[in-house]
């Protein structure tokens, strides 16, 4: 057996990729439903068609996790790893340009 | 002085740099989605944040000629057969909501 699955790190994986799949179609929406130049009830129509869109499709379902451990909390998104990791990292070296500081 | 000169005058310099530099006019500030077209996608970068995994699956579904075994499933299944011969398999998803046993302990 290896380790175990980290599901919610699959499921960030997953909605990025439907963040991807859907951007244009959703984009196209966006601009006709948020178009004040356009009649109401065509805005009204883009709106409910955005609403059918599932939950993975949108950009703020996407959160910045641990790509080792799966953490979702204190992830250093410049490196795409939690605070635990980043430190051990950092000290066998393995992060460029980081070093411990010391003064 | 810019109280010497009249609105319209203020206006029709506003039009006339629009048609210049090729932007729209809009001196009411209505809102016309334009925003959403000119966003980047963001789509790439998103998929981009998590180095490639590699899985065991994947690689025996794109090389069929080399003839591997995803032997951890093979045993899954293998352990789901004998599960389900011994009569301890999953039980049976009802076939609508109503059937459903979550429906039932409600009521």
């Amino acid at each position: 057996m290896g380790p175990r699955p980290k599901l919610r790190l699959l499921r960030d994986i997953q909605a990025r990729q439907g963040v991807m799949d859907n951007e244009l179609a959703r984009r196209a929406y966006l601009y006709v439903a948020r178009n004040q130049m356009l009649p109401s009830q065509i805005r009204h129509q883009a709106q409910l068609q955005l609403n059918t869109f599932s939950r993975y499709t949108r950009p703020a379902t996407v959160k910045n996790r641990c790509s080792e451990t799966g953490r979702g909390r204190s992830v250093l998104s410049e490196f795409g790893l939690c605070r635990v990791r980043f430190r051990e990292q950092a000290k066998d070296g393995l992060l460029n340009g980081v070093r411990k500081a010391s003064w | 002085m810019s109280s010497c000169i009249a609105p319209s005058r203020l206006a029709a310099l506003t039009k006339l740099r629009c048609s210049i530099f090729e932007t729209s006019y809009n001196p009411t500030g209505v809102r016309t989605g334009a925003k959403y077209l000119r966003q980047r996608l963001r789509g790439p970068s998103m998929v981009a944040y998590y180095p490639k995994q590699l899985s065991l699956a994947h690689i025996v579904k794109k090389y069929p000629e080399l003839g591997m075994k995803n032997t951890p499933e093979l045993q899954r299944l293998d352990d789901v057969d004998d599960t389900k011969a011994r009569g301890k398999g999953a039980p049976k998803k009802a076939a609508t909501k109503a059937d459903s046993r979550r429906a039932q302990k409600k009521r």
